[in-house]
């Protein structure tokens, strides 16, 4: 099932890619980063070669996706591919994208996204979401704790302290939230 | 925004990741379905009065039910996280409602011409295809929700499955009212609310499931 992108140029392999997921899984916040950014890197390919001519469009799906990744991470059975987890849900959130794209309008058919020239530069793009923005539409209660533990690199315990919530309500609000900013992104993205 | 600048957001204070016990929700959401289905049968349209005495063949159309369940839960369970294949899964629902058609074909086949017609309907209009979906809303409610916390990805034949195990628990909760106990009723009727509930879940599995 595992979808093949670029096999000449494998950014990371399964095993690999799999115990830095893993140790993410147990709370190792260093392999957890690695992990999103090689996903990053295999996210990119995979939509650069699918929404060739908009860089933009694929750079927004990749942090879409990405989000997608980290909020969903429960998601993945380990008897399964790690790869085919991640682009099955890649595969999703571009299904996802183009119907929403299509929905949109007719100027923004898929075959006008489908054409364009190849761009051969993989480097990150800028997407074109204003996290700050987006966070601003979410529920008071979540943007307060992402804000805090994500932004201002506050410790769960000190946002419980400053927002007077308990600690596990901080995390399931940064949960929650980082969910509902994905279906921001999405809505966003599309237009 | 930068990508990597999100990354590190998302991988600023990471917690380690709970274990979700998948398969107790899915247990408890069905069971729970099948409860309050029950319920409303009893309230509603009533237990059968003789549920004692023809205890056989209740215990036949609702092992029929529980057997549809049986068939679509692998389906429905397989399709709520991504990257999996799905194997022989989808071939044992479509082999369960081939051997329905075919028992129901058989059993007409053997009657006598002039019965055929009234032990096909069942002497009148098969209400069991208006109520078994109704019986089957909760858990496909349930379902729904609990699906939709993992990651379905292929919303369509997710919400074809998660109507089939939700139309397979409210003909289970409706075998228990429903007094026409003849073969070829049981294998067209039950199996097309099934069937039907399947349908309607592939048609909604797109807008309630995508996340």
């Amino acid at each position: 099932m595992t979808e093949r992108v670029f096999s000449a140029c494998a950014m990371a392999d399964e095993a690999q890619l799999r115990a830095l997921f893993l140790k993410g899984l147990n709370g190792d916040a260093v392999a957890h980063r690695s992990f999103l950014m090689e996903s990053a890197a295999l996210l990119r390919a995979y939509y650069r070669n699918r929404l060739r001519g908009a860089p933009e469009d694929a750079e927004d799906l990749v942090q879409e996706t990405l989000v997608a990744l980290h909020t969903r991470r429960d998601s993945y059975d380990p008897a399964y591919p790690l790869t085919s987890w991640i682009y099955a849900i890649a595969k999703y959130r571009l299904i996802d994208f183009l119907r929403r794209k299509k929905r949109r309008g007719p100027h923004d058919s898929i075959d006008d996204v489908e054409l364009g020239g190849l761009s051969p530069d993989y480097a990150a793009s800028d997407a074109k979401h204003d996290i700050g923005a987006l966070l601003a539409r979410l529920p008071t209660k979540q943007r307060d704790a992402i804000r805090l533990v994500k932004l201002e690199e506050k410790s769960v315990r000190e946002a419980a302290d400053i927002t007077g919530f308990s600690e596990s309500d901080i995390k399931i609000s940064i949960h929650r939230g980082l969910k509902a900013l994905m279906r921001l992104m999405a809505e966003e993205g599309a237009t | 925004m930068k990508t990597e600048d999100l990354i590190d957001l998302l991988a600023r204070d990471v917690p380690p990741a709970e274990r979700p016990q998948w398969r107790r929700r899915l247990a408890l959401t069905l069971l729970v379905g099948f409860a309050i289905a029950l319920i409303l049968t009893a309230l509603s349209i009533g237990l059968r009065p003789d549920i004692g005495v023809a205890l056989g063949p209740v215990l036949l159309k609702a092992g029929f039910s529980a057997l549809g369940a049986a068939v679509a839960l692998p389906l429905a369970a397989r399709l709520m996280r991504p990257g999996r294949a799905l194997g022989w899964r989808v071939a044992a629902v479509l082999i369960f409602f081939g051997v329905c058609a075919l028992a129901a074909a058989i059993a007409l086949i053997g009657m006598a011409p002039e019965k055929r017609l009234a032990m096909w309907l069942g002497g009148g209009f098969p209400w069991c295809l208006v109520l078994i979906p109704i019986f089957a809303t909760p858990t496909a409610i349930g379902l729904v929700w609990l699906v939709r916390g993992l990651a379905p990805t292929r919303l369509t034949l997710s919400g074809a499955a998660i109507g089939a195990v939700s139309g397979s628990i409210g003909a289970l909760a409706y075998s228990m009212h429903c007094p026409i106990d003849s073969v070829p009723f049981v294998a067209t009727w039950y199996a097309a609310a099934i069937a039907l509930c399947a349908a309607i879940g592939a048609v909604l599995g797109s807008r309630l499931l995508r996340w």
